[in-house]
């Protein structure tokens, strides 16, 4: 038994949690759309604000038809009472209290259009006569007339009459009381009621009520159908324009909208198409102009390498012959023309390599290779300047072949860049090599322990010309184009070069590269953060190369 | 155009619309509608007089005065004038009331004897008739004399113990009460020819119109009243009653569920004097007749039956509203037709010239008197010059009335002196003979016809030296010898009536004198005792005759400036038409 109920129990906590899902599932829905969606916004405020307006005028407008049909009703009765009591008076002007026949025959009179006809009631009392009170026509019951009406009129001076509304009650098994109203009026002796039933404009009030509803709740459909149909002529332009401005921002500048018309939205549109013409324009006339520059940057530096060539044959002579200057500020003048004349070329050499770049003229000479060797010779190659600033490098290389297609030329580039700068800023600290791979990608991430990163830096260190600190001495000969030239050959291999770094803690570069050119990367085989640097919080988020 | 506005002028516009039309039309097609059949309906509106519960302070003589006037109001079965009764009086006089009718209301009671607990409560008053539980009414003109026993009950309040007269559950009332509280209602039985209805008048207290079906169904199942028994019958097996006690109405349609004895009787009969007894309340325009619950139809009728069919039963003949000639003597001394008001001979010869002539029902023969009313003659065939021959001749000083034909074929006449008549009636092909009961035996009278329906007589009968007109129906005693008899009197506005003639069932067309008339006048008088109503207005010279037939102009034969004229009205059926005279004729008469 109480298993049985504990089982109802659970099935009715069971089944209302469903129907608590489902709603809160079909509110949540619904919220959703509703927040989305102008139009549907648009109708439900419609809607609710007509409901209420129409709400207000059908009762207001029920009232003027209740208070109208009361006040000729009453108006009616009060020319039918002074009608009866002139009546009574002609009759029973002078009459003493046992002419009781009288009475009788003037009820007889006044009861001509009452009854069936369902006019009115009449009901005449003689106060003065103590052994029966009065008579009523039909079968109304004299309790129908409501005992205030009765005091109202005894007080009351001689020839007032008086209304009121109260139930009629009659006779007889089954007829119900109905609504009635009711005026009385006094002259001499006697008081004479007419007993007005109002079903007839209760009826009359029911249908016109029912009729109002009827047509307010037409009305409030309608106007919901016309702020529909209203919204959906605004909301579809704008979404098209909303449309045109999502390709418009993916890049597709001839994208444009159409013009319809000569209103507001056809204006939209026209302001729309301008601002694309225009912006069209503006980028393609930056792109050109940076073409223009990159042409410039090119061509000034093929256009320098003649003269270099000579120069640099010049300088090189006197530097050989450096020893035979009389003036040892000449010989040192020849090492500085030298080394500045090297400095110059290797900055020539990343110029015409970055514009290459930059020409989208930079193609990839790709070989399988195993990462391990490139990262080994990189390592090699800078071992002595390593060692000169102090700094030991550590490598952490896995025990299989790290496989890749990969131009050996522009990776040894990128290797080196990131090691030389390692040493750098490396302020004599180990500097760690690591490099891993899985499925689809090879990653070598270079650590070092310097100052580090400032936030925001690890963007700004791949721009063109950028210097951590432009007040440093430059003991190597960077151009500042290393880390720009590294990540466009990064980008070239369809991989990434990411860096971070944080204040005092050093920082780290790691280069991603799928294991198959031109496949796309989903991940690193390395973090990005290294383990235990710092909190667990990266300064910035992984920045993805394509960006 | 924006989406706020626009929804704003669609609502004024539908605003504009809607007031627009909410106008009282001041033009357009002429709406017409049936004429409302103005016969006084039972269910007119009615007067209810209310009475007041007993004061604790009154005396003995206030107390009898309250329980007079309370009684008057059947509301809730007398529930407030049980209320001056004493504990242990059991007093309920119900829906079918046996009635004292008093002339007005009493003069002020009188105690005769107050000892301790105890008082005796005199009342005086002129009764004037009574009314038996069946509703029949007796006029008994007699002074009433009664006495009422009170006592005190333990709260020192006087209660009535004992009323006057033995009938313990009798109503005392006056003339005015009876009038308002009371209905007179025909109920409809058949005649001896067992086709044509006759009706019979009753008084029913009208205690509420929604039960007056029932009580109308009650009263008919109930049968004839002692003024008619015996002279029809009824096509409800006895022993019939309603089932579940109530005549159900829905809309316009009643159901009238009778008991399982009812299969004893004709559908058709039974189905023929509900409708016509039915057909007295205006909210029923349809019935149909239930027997244990099952419906059963009439032949070649559906179940759902309207209130007028069975015309074919009709009181007065089946074919009442066909055309007929007018028989009239012409100046030049012979019976003609009237036609377009000109007398076209059709009797000449001696028959042609009889007095107050009257052709047969069938047109097979003509009766009339002599000149001097001595002797009755009859004619056949109604063409060309017949002989007359006499049937009777009266005594020395007596006089025959006119002639009247029974739908039968059997002529009646009765022959009068000044306190002495006997009636005469004479069967087709016989000789005439003396009914052996006749009521009126002691008295003059003056006119003597046959309702159509072959049972009800109207005569005038000149009765403390007035000429009133009285009803009464011809029956059959046990023993098959006729009687006719139980004569009442219709209506007392009249002061004098010269003739008389059935207009239709329910109306007679009566030429005498009402209060303030210096001179004979038509006048039509209901039968259910209601008032009479002037028929026409303009001079009619000194009208002699009257003649009249269901449907038919309302003839007079009259002397005006010394010339006999057979006036008519202007236009027939608007009783305010006036009188115009263009025949040189006399002595009128319709032979249906």
């Amino acid at each position: 038994m109480n298993a049985r109920v504990d089982r109802a129990r659970r099935l009715a906590r069971r089944g209302l949690g469903a129907v608590r899902r489902v709603v809160r599932r079909a509110s949540g829905r619904g919220y959703t759309r509703w927040r989305r969606s102008i139009q549907l916004r648009v109708v439900t405020s419609t809607l609710f604000i007509s409901a209420i307006v129409v709400a207000i005028l059908g009762v207001f407008l029920m009232q003027q038809v209740s208070s109208a049909l009361m006040d000729g009703k009453v108006k009616a009765a009060r020319l039918q009472l002074d009608e009866g009591l002139a009546q009574v008076q002609r009759d029973l002007g002078n009459t003493t209290s046992e002419d009781g026949v009288r009475l009788s025959n003037t009820v007889d009179r006044l009861k001509a259009r009452s009854g069936p006809s369902g006019l009115y009631e009449v009901y005449i009392r003689d106060t003065t006569e103590p052994y029966f009170d009065g008579y009523a026509t039909n079968e109304l019951r004299e309790e129908s007339v409501p005992r205030r009406l009765r005091d109202e009129l005894r007080q009351a001076p001689a020839g007032s009459r008086a209304y009121t509304y109260g139930k009629l009650s009659y006779i007889g098994p089954d007829r119900p009381s109905e609504r009635g109203l009711i005026v009385g009026g006094r002259t001499g002796q006697f008081e004479l009621y007419y007993l007005f039933p109002l079903d007839q404009e209760q009826r009359t009030l029911t249908n016109v009520g029912r009729s109002l509803a009827g047509v307010g709740v037409v009305l409030v459909l309608l106007l919901a159908a016309i702020a529909s149909l209203v919204t959906r002529q605004v909301v579809i332009p704008v979404r098209l324009a909303a449309q045109g401005a999502q390709r418009l921002a993916a890049g597709r500048l001839e994208e444009r909208m159409r013009v319809r018309g000569e209103d507001d939205l056809a204006r939209l549109a026209r302001s729309f198409n301008d601002m694309a013409a225009n912006l069209q324009d503006k980028i393609g006339e930056l792109e050109d102009l940076s073409q223009v520059q990159r042409q410039f940057v090119s061509d000034v530096s093929h256009e320098l390498r003649t003269p270099l060539t000579t120069i640099r044959i010049a300088a090189d002579m006197l530097y050989e012959s450096r020893d035979t200057f009389h003036d040892p500020a000449v010989g040192r003048s020849a090492e500085l023309l030298q080394s500045q004349l090297e400095r110059f070329e290797s900055l020539l050499a990343d110029l015409l390599e970055i514009s290459r770049h930059d020409a989208g003229a930079a193609t990839l000479d790709a070989e399988s290779l195993d990462m391990r060797d490139l990262v080994l010779r990189a390592v090699g190659d800078i071992q002595e300047l390593a060692e000169r600033k102090g700094s030991k490098v550590v490598l952490q290389l896995p025990g299989e072949p790290c496989m890749a297609e990969v131009d050996r030329r522009r990776v040894e580039r990128i290797m080196r860049n990131l090691l030389v700068n390692a040493v750098e800023h490396g302020e004599g600290e180990d500097i760690v090599v690591s490099v891993a791979a899985d499925r689809d990608a090879v990653a070598v991430a270079v650590r070092d322990h310097g100052v580090g990163l400032k936030p925001g830096e690890g963007q700004m260190v791949f721009d063109r010309f950028w210097r951590a600190d432009p007040a440093r001495a430059r003991t190597t000969g960077g151009t500042g184009l290393g880390l720009s030239i590294s990540r466009e050959d990064a980008q070239l291999h369809g991989g990434w070069l990411q860096a971070w770094g944080e204040p005092g803690s050093g920082s780290q570069f790691r280069l991603s590269l799928p294991r198959v050119g031109g496949a796309e990367l989903r991940g690193s085989p390395l973090p990005l953060v290294p383990p235990g640097a710092g909190d667990a919080r990266p300064l910035f988020a992984e920045l993805e190369a394509g960006e | 155009m924006n989406g706020r506005t626009r929804p704003a002028l669609a609502l004024a516009a539908i605003i504009t619309v809607l007031t627009g039309c909410a106008n009282v039309p001041s033009g357009g097609r002429v709406v017409t509608g049936k004429p409302a059949e103005r016969a006084e309906r039972v269910d007119d509106p009615y007067v209810r007089l209310i009475p007041v519960k007993p004061r604790p302070e009154w005396g003995p003589d206030q107390i009898v005065t309250g329980f007079l006037a309370a009684s008057a109001s059947f509301d809730d079965d007398h529930r407030v004038a049980r209320e001056y009764l004493g504990r242990q009086k059991d007093w309920r006089p119900g829906l079918r009331p046996s009635v004292t009718v008093l002339q007005s209301r009493l003069a002020p009671p009188q105690v005769v004897k107050t000892s301790g607990g105890q008082a005796t409560v005199r009342i005086i008053g002129d009764q004037i008739g009574t009314i038996s539980t069946d509703g029949q009414y007796t006029a008994a003109a007699k002074p009433y004399d009664g006495t009422f026993q009170l006592a005190r009950t333990p709260q020192g309040l006087w209660r009535i113990t004992d009323l006057p007269g033995e009938d313990d559950s009798g109503l005392l009332l006056s003339k005015d009460d009876v009038e308002r509280a009371m209905r007179t209602v025909n109920l409809y039985f058949f005649g001896p020819d067992r086709r044509t209805l006759v009706p019979n008048g009753i008084f029913l207290p009208v205690v509420n119109r929604q039960t007056l079906p029932t009580q109308l169904v009650h009263a008919l199942l109930a049968g004839p009243t002692s003024w008619l028994n015996g002279a029809v019958e009824s096509a409800f097996p006895s022993g019939t009653r309603l089932r579940n006690g109530a005549v159900t109405i829905d809309k316009d349609v009643a159901t009238v569920d009778l008991t399982g004895q009812a299969r004893g009787g004709s559908v058709e009969r039974m189905s023929a004097q509900l409708s016509w007894t039915l057909r007295q309340l205006s909210e029923i325009k349809q019935w149909r007749l239930r027997i244990d619950g099952e419906t059963v139809a009439p032949e070649g009728m559906d179940a759902v039956q309207p209130v007028n069919a069975w015309a074919g039963n009709a009181p007065d003949g089946p074919d009442p509203q066909i055309h007929q000639d007018a028989y009239v003597v012409g100046t030049a001394g012979f019976l003609g037709t009237l036609e377009n008001s000109r007398a076209q001979p059709v009797v000449n010869g001696a028959a042609g010239r009889l007095s107050r002539p009257a052709v047969a029902p069938d047109y097979q023969e003509l009766a009339g008197l002599s000149a001097n009313g001595g002797q009755v003659l009859v004619a056949a065939p109604v063409t060309g010059t017949p002989a007359a021959r006499a049937i009777l001749t009266a005594h020395a000083g007596a006089r025959f009335t006119a002639p009247s034909w029974s739908r039968d074929g059997t002529l009646w006449v009765v022959e009068s002196k000044a306190d002495e008549s006997w009636l005469w009636l004479r069967q087709r092909g016989k000789a005439p003979v003396r009914a052996a009961h006749w009521g009126l035996g002691g008295r003059e009278v003056l006119a003597f016809r046959v309702a159509r329906d072959g049972v009800r007589v109207a005569v005038i009968v000149r009765m403390e030296g007035r000429a009133q007109v009285q009803i009464g129906r011809i029956a059959h005693a046990q023993d098959g010898s006729l009687d006719v008899g139980s004569f009442l009197p219709v209506n007392s506005e009249l002061q004098d009536a010269i003739d008389l003639a059935w207009r239709d069932y329910g109306t007679l067309a009566v030429l005498g004198r009402a209060r303030r008339d210096s001179q004979s006048l038509p006048y039509l008088m209901p039968v259910s005792g209601s008032g009479i109503m002037s028929l026409g207005v303009g001079a009619l010279g000194e009208p002699r005759t009257i003649a009249a037939a269901p449907g038919a102009p309302v003839l007079i034969g009259t002397r005006l400036s010394g010339r006999d004229q057979v006036c008519r009205q202007r236009q027939a059926g608007n009783s305010f038409s006036e009188w115009i005279c263009p025949t040189p004729a006399r002595d009128p008469g319709y032979p249906r």
